[in-house]
């Protein structure tokens, strides 16, 4: 039996538990950059312009610089100042702020479409705006956007790979950690490219099943 | 006294006067047509009367109770106040019965089914019962319209406002309009209606205000002011909508 192969049997378990954390990571930060990005969008349509501009701030930071680097700074620069975070908690935090900024601006893109006759309606009807942005924003946004915010879900999965370099044993780390003991480099890689595309196309199947799922008369996305 | 009593109203915008010192009565029942050229500040008017748009100055008592004054509850008055606008505006990702209900269910507090039932009736009256589950880009114009005059009568307004109901209709779509905004009229609904079409203004107004660089110019009936009017402004504006017609 080809000696990678072997290792690859060998280490069964632990590849399990890596990808395990790496899935678990991904629906996390899926879910909480989903909730983050809502929430900044929302700060976004407020009229207060001090509000406005801080969150403008927020997400050109997010989106103008690494990921790495947020993980980075707080996971090796925040023991620093006292604070130390477990590396699960560095990755979750550092994709949701990411993550977050990357959805608030796909949202907000879709909101430009938006008939803005709707919501003068709304207001016409004496919905409040938190009202009007809960019923009759939100749920197009939402709508207009899937195909933006399920990109980001596949490529949430694919960043969970750098977390391992914040000492998260994702499944990427365990790969790594085969590749350092056998010295099959090549095929250590291609395993995790495989493994990655593999669950890729999960994504991206269910995501399409979705995208029909809440497809409405002239909300065709694609 | 008169349900709508606006005085003196002036709005600029950006220094540029729209309304230029506005006043105006509407009467319970009464139905009022505001004409005017392109630009005149007729939408601005109907948007400054539910306070869509804030005015700069002036007056605007609603059922006694002036609503430019601090303090007022604005939510409530737009509640009392029914809008249809030019392009329908109809909640796209909503079917028409929801279109409906949604402002019964959540600014009347109706329930679910008492809404629903309402809704059946009122869109039976015009037609639209059949058309319930659709979603707004499975209507015509002439439908969306009809839909979204039915999203404003079902709130049970105090009065009605028709922001250039039919100009965004072909002529079919336009009298299917046409015909329901009669009907309102011939129920004595109390209805302000902004439009450019002098067919909707003849049948559906008690009396026609011409409105020209943001001052009233003239209020008539229908008649006397398409055919005996000697303001030069108002004869070249009916000759221009005719001929358009």
């Amino acid at each position: 039996m080809d000696p990678f192969i072997n290792d690859l049997i060998v280490y069964w378990p632990q590849l399990l538990a890596g990808l395990e954390r790496t899935l678990i990571l991904m629906v996390i930060v899926s879910l909480t950059g989903l909730a983050g990005g809502v929430c900044v969008f929302y700060l976004t349509l407020v009229k207060s312009s001090i509000l406005h501009k801080w969150t403008e701030a927020y997400i050109s930071f997010f989106i103008g610089t690494p990921l790495l680097v947020h993980l980075f700074l707080m996971y090796y620069g925040l023991p620093q100042l006292g604070i130390r975070l477990s590396a699960l908690t560095v990755a979750v935090i550092g994709f949701t702020l990411n993550v977050s900024a990357y959805n608030a601006r796909y949202l907000a893109t879709a909101y430009n479409g938006l008939d803005k006759e709707e919501l003068e309606a709304a207001r016409a009807q004496g919905f409040k705006h938190s009202e009007t942005f809960r019923l009759i924003i939100l749920p197009q946004v939402m709508r207009l956007s899937v195909p933006s915010l399920t990109n980001q879900v596949i490529q949430n999965l694919k960043d969970t790979s750098v977390a391992f370099l914040i000492q998260y044993h994702d499944l990427f780390a365990q790969i790594q950690e085969i590749a350092s003991s056998n010295f099959h480099f090549f095929k250590a890689y291609m395993t995790a490219a495989l493994v990655y595309l593999a669950l890729v196309s999960i994504v991206v199947l269910a995501a399409r099943r979705f995208e029909r799922f809440i497809s409405l008369p002239g909300f065709e996305t694609h | 006294m008169a349900l709508i009593q606006v005085r003196n109203l002036v709005k600029k915008f950006d220094g540029r006067d729209v309304l230029k010192g506005v006043s105006i009565d509407l009467y319970k029942g009464q139905a009022k047509v505001l004409m005017g050229t392109s630009g005149c500040g007729k939408s601005t008017l109907l948007r400054c009367l539910n306070l869509l748009v804030q005015p700069t100055s002036g007056q605007v008592i609603f059922k006694g109770e002036d609503i430019t004054l601090p303090g007022v509850d604005v939510r409530k008055v737009r509640g009392e106040i029914g809008f249809v606008f030019q392009h329908f505006a109809l909640y796209r990702h909503l079917t028409v019965e929801e279109n409906v209900t949604l402002g019964l269910r959540k600014i009347k507090k109706i329930k679910s089914r008492e809404a629903s039932e309402k809704a059946s009736y009122e869109l039976n009256r015009v037609g639209m019962f059949e058309h319930r589950n659709k979603y707004p880009a499975q209507l015509s114009g002439g439908q969306k319209q009809r839909a979204a005059i039915v999203r404003a009568l079902a709130m049970d307004p105090d009065v009605l406002f028709l922001d250039e109901p039919t100009s965004a209709l072909d002529p079919q779509m336009s009298r299917e309009v046409v015909t329901v905004i009669n009907r309102l009229f011939l129920d004595n609904i109390t209805m302000f209606c902004v439009t450019h079409d002098a067919f909707l203004a003849k049948y559906i107004s008690d009396s026609i205000v011409f409105m020209d660089d943001g001052v009233i110019v003239a209020e008539d009936i229908a008649e006397r002011l398409f055919y005996e009017s000697a303001d030069p402004r108002i004869k070249q504006f009916f000759m221009s909508v005719a001929d358009h017609r």
